[in-house]
């Protein structure tokens, strides 16, 4: 029964009926991030390397949806707004990180908290934004201890994986389930963004 | 956030804009080495707000002509006139027409003959 180490029988290797060959994988590319490059600029050349810090923005289309929201249903934007404040809101985002950077310096602490993040919105005029972000930091904790023991994360908390590193995974994962015989497997595993079965 | 399709699977901990790329651009900041959870999400969820209010501030202040369209000239004003995006006004700069900018270019040289 052993006899072909890298048996394929789903019987053999009590798999459920849906298993997926070693070297075959789903991937669930990550709703948000269907964006080419960083910047969904045509000029990108994707490379993270070469970006300069004021390169990186966040997906346009996410950007519009929001301010979208946030006018009449009525109302326009132009495309150029659109742009604009997709710039801004990089701008924003590095404006709240110094500050925040530098209280957590003069405190002699490596890692910005919370706290920093809230103490800088004050400090920059944006002291309404602290208590709804207080109610949504609650439910979000919340949310996170619920999902305590389960190895899933959401859009990018810890590291994304690579694509070399993403293949080196799958390859590593391929050849250790091609030499068992019959055990016991892990139930599918959310790996960062992607799914795969195995 | 309304529109986000992260919200059908965790309410509570997803954002509409992804932390991941957040993330790259805090850590674009000089001196910044670790971020903990909590300080990434709410910096994305504060630019979520963000967004939303420098969209409505700039529609409501901007739109009072008949284009019911938010253009660059509602967001540079809305840079000038609001204390909280005075940040904003180095790369919001008012837009001026090329021609008025030359006749000013003239005017300056008449002025020093």
């Amino acid at each position: 029964m052993d006899a072909d180490s890298s048996t394929t029988d789903p019987a053999q290797l009590a798999l459920p009926a849906d298993y997926i060959p070693p070297g075959h994988f789903v991937l669930q590319p990550h709703e948000d991030d269907g964006e080419e490059g960083l910047n969904d600029h045509e000029d990108s050349n994707g490379s993270k390397d070469n970006l300069r810090e004021q390169d990186i923005y966040l997906p346009i289309a996410n950007v519009a949806r929001i301010m979208k929201n946030a006018i009449p249903p009525t109302g326009k934007i132009a495309k150029d707004a659109k742009e604009c404040v997709q710039e801004c809101v990089s701008e924003f985002i590095s404006f709240i990180t110094s500050e925040a950077s530098e209280r957590c310096h003069q405190e002699k602490r490596k890692t910005i908290n919370g706290e920093d993040i809230l103490f800088a919105m004050s400090t920059l005029g944006f002291d309404m934004y602290v208590e709804p972000l207080k109610l949504h930091l609650q439910k979000f904790r919340e949310a996170m201890k619920g999902e305590k023991g389960i190895a899933a994360v959401s859009e990018g908390i810890g590291e994304e994986l690579t694509d070399d590193s993403f293949s080196e995974l799958a390859s590593a994962c391929a050849a250790f389930f091609s030499q068992l015989g019959v055990g016991n497997l892990p139930l599918p595993v959310h790996c960062f963004n992607r799914t795969f079965l195995l | 956030m309304s529109g986000s399709k992260e919200e059908e699977k965790v309410p509570g901990r997803s954002t509409s804009l992804p932390m991941s790329r957040v993330k790259l651009i805090m850590k674009s900041s000089p001196d910044v080495s670790h971020i903990n959870q909590d300080a990434l999400f709410l910096t994305t969820k504060a630019t979520e707000l963000f967004v939303q209010h420098l969209a409505q501030y700039s529609f409501r202040k901007g739109c009072g002509g008949e284009s019911n369209a938010l253009g660059y000239s509602d967001l540079a004003k809305a840079a000038e006139e609001s204390e909280p995006f005075h940040f904003l006004t180095d790369i919001l700069p008012k837009k001026i027409l090329a021609r008025d900018y030359l006749r000013s270019l003239e005017e300056r040289s008449e002025d020093s003959d």
